[in-house]
């Protein structure tokens, strides 16, 4: 099965903005426009946030604020695998006698991956399983919250003065440019407030919520210039002589997944809270339905709407769609435009295949007669279920190290069962047929001798 | 095949089951646990295990004739690979390392050179392979699918809960290997 064992021998076209050739496993296919849409040519959109080792669920807001990052859950800082919480046994006075000793529980974090553990760092054993870990404080985080209130400040009122030129002026017609440009400035320092997509073309309607509060107090904030040093530290007289505990220093990667400290020897590595996912919903830019849309349970792989183009087009002729389908083969001409990757000529034949539909029962249905389709040896080689196989001419163009690659379009057609029911004035079936063209590009791999 | 020797003595308590394959001078300490189909063969020396070691299933415990050796070359001397107290040889690990100190653990799949020499406390991860010239130093974590290497705090506890676990219950389903105590020479292939 060409889809799911080796994805990128058939590549299908997809006519979006960009043409992107892709696997038929990686697309969708969008059933309002009878189109294939590939990820480049669907907006993506965030459904939920989730932890993944706890499989917690939390609301973006929440998310936002605790930076997307999950409240029980800890990675290694070393090889960045979740921690596990353990316990051991330790002798402690009683409060009340403190010459007898009783054990209690002490848990501290280990990883079951390279063996780290929170003792390695010096940090004490816990006596509660969850909560009682809490990661150090940055030293600047509050140099670097007013700054950032300070500037969030700026941005808004660069915003206000902004768009009051704009009223000033009376423009009915808003330069394109200008107000993207000012929503721009406004996300530069995190304002944020609304989702609301950039439709090209759309004026910014935003407008009508925003109102100077004249009189209403803003708080003026001032935030001191940072200071420049004449003086910097010097190194350490043996920096060159030490010889270097290679265990102790710590990777860029390590170093790196830590910005507030940036840790140089690996003593100083402390957990971090697990990072959150996402799970996304892609939309068609065109007709704005629906592509993918996943169940909001993170215990759930399931999905609420799912319209992946394995089961809606035609594989390497094996019908996916219970009913009759039609396929017509034909080679690419020359000098088509889209036909740039192939290095061989191909001869498809030219009648037209019949695939029957797939029927789950099948295998199941002793009785059932088997159907009977005239087929034409010379072109189709075998015959089951909904599977067909039929036999193409390759002949080489050139002499080359590389693979063989040969194009051809496949014409189908297609009955979209899930169309709206419109009142049909003229009597026709809610289900026509239409006919969809793909272009497809084959890779035959190597030529041997 | 040759003979093969054990100078352990059931009653002071090395578990060795039937299924596994023991073949040359193998000495194994008390304490001991050697799952089924667990492989100690000492083809260029005898090997020497001690006490409270945990073998697992389809490891290979083996002291191989260097490569470019011939097995009836005259003059080559037998090496005696040493193997210490409370290590752990995880399910499909290959150790060829001559000396092997204490409570170590050798994960799944991981494969050691003849050339490494481990001291104690190292823990070898799983699927990695170490074929270096050297001594691990103590307490040393080889981990990753690059064999990243760092140094960890405490040495692995030494595993009597499940040793005394098993040494209850591998009876109970499977034959154990009698003693043999013989006095003539093995027979080399």
């Amino acid at each position: 099965m060409a889809s799911l064992l080796q994805p990128d021998r058939v590549l299908y076209l997809v006519h979006g903005e960009k043409k992107i050739r892709s696997p038929l496993s990686t697309l969708y296919f969008c059933r309002y426009c009878s189109e294939l849409r590939s990820l480049e040519c669907v907006s993506h959109e965030v459904d939920s946030h989730y932890c993944p080792s706890c499989l917690e669920n939390m609301p973006s807001a929440e998310a936002k604020l605790k930076k997307n990052r999950c409240a029980n859950c800890f990675d290694c800082p070393c090889c960045m695998h979740t921690l596990s919480t353990r316990a051991t046994n330790i002798p402690a006075p009683l409060p009340d006698d403190p010459s007898k000793t009783t054990m209690k529980k002490a848990y501290y974090l280990a990883c079951g991956f390279c063996r780290w553990t929170s003792r390695d760092v010096g940090m004490a054993d816990k006596s509660v399983a969850s909560g009682g870990w809490q990661e150090p404080d940055n030293p600047h985080t509050q140099r670097i919250n007013k700054l950032i209130e300070y500037y969030q400040q700026l941005a808004q009122r660069e915003k206000l003065e902004r768009d009051r030129k704009k009223l000033a002026r009376r423009r009915p017609y808003m330069p394109l440019a200008f107000s993207q440009h000012t929503i721009h400035v406004v996300e530069k320092y995190g304002l944020g407030t609304r989702l609301q997509r950039q439709r090209p073309g759309a004026p910014i309607t935003s407008l009508a919520g925003l109102s100077l509060k004249e009189g209403e107090d803003q708080k003026e904030i001032n935030i001191e210039p940072a200071q420049a040093l004449d003086e910097v530290e010097p190194l350490p007289e043996d920096c060159y002589t030490r010889p270097i505990n290679l265990p102790e220093v710590t990777s860029l990667r390590q170093r790196l997944l830590q910005p507030d400290f940036q840790p140089a020897g690996a003593s100083q590595l402390h957990p971090k809270h697990k990072h959150l996912l996402i799970k996304r919903s892609l939309r068609c830019r065109k007709c704005e339905h629906n592509l993918s849309k996943p169940e909001f349970n993170p215990t759930s792989i399931k999905f609420k709407i799912q319209l992946v183009a394995e089961c809606q087009v035609l594989l390497t002729l094996t019908n996916p769609v219970e009913n009759i389908t039609h396929v017509t083969l034909v080679g690419c001409e020359e000098g088509d435009p889209e036909d740039i990757n192939s290095t061989a000529k191909v001869m498809v034949p030219t009648k037209e295949l019949v695939l029957a539909g797939k029927d789950a029962a099948a295998d199941y249905d002793e009785l059932a007669e088997p159907q009977d389709f005239q087929d034409d040896p010379d072109v189709v080689a075998f015959r089951k279920s909904n599977k067909i196989g039929f036999f193409i001419k390759v002949v080489p163009q050139r002499e080359e190290d590389g693979d063989v690659t040969v194009s051809f379009k496949i014409r189908h057609d297609f009955r979209n069962l899930a169309a709206p029911i419109r009142p049909s004035e003229e009597g026709d079936a809610p289900t026509e047929a239409i006919w969809l063209t793909h272009h497809v590009e084959l890779s035959l791999g190597p030529i041997i001798a | 095949m040759s003979y093969c020797f054990f100078f352990w003595d059931p009653h002071s308590g090395a578990v060795v089951c039937v299924e596994s394959e023991i073949r040359g001078d193998v000495t194994i300490g008390p304490r001991t646990v050697v799952h089924p189909k667990a492989r100690i063969i000492a083809e260029a020396g005898p090997i020497i295990i001690g006490e409270g070691n945990l073998i697992e299933e389809q490891a290979l415990i083996i002291n191989s004739y260097p490569e470019n050796i011939m097995p009836d070359t005259e003059g080559v001397e037998p090496k005696t690979m040493t193997i210490g107290i409370n290590n752990v040889f995880e399910v499909g690990c290959v150790s060829q390392a001559l000396k092997i100190g204490d409570n170590n653990v050798i994960e799944s799949k991981a494969d050691l050179g003849k050339n490494v020499i481990l001291t104690s406390g190292c823990i070898v991860g799983a699927c990695c392979q170490v074929n270096t010239c050297e001594v691990i130093p103590e307490n040393t974590v080889i981990y990753g699918s690059n064999c990243m290497r760092r140094v960890q705090t405490e040495r692995p506890q030494p595993q009597t809960l499940q040793l005394d676990f098993l040494m209850k219950i591998l009876p109970n389903y499977h034959h154990m290997k009698k003693t043999v105590k013989g006095t003539s020479t093995p027979v080399r292939n």
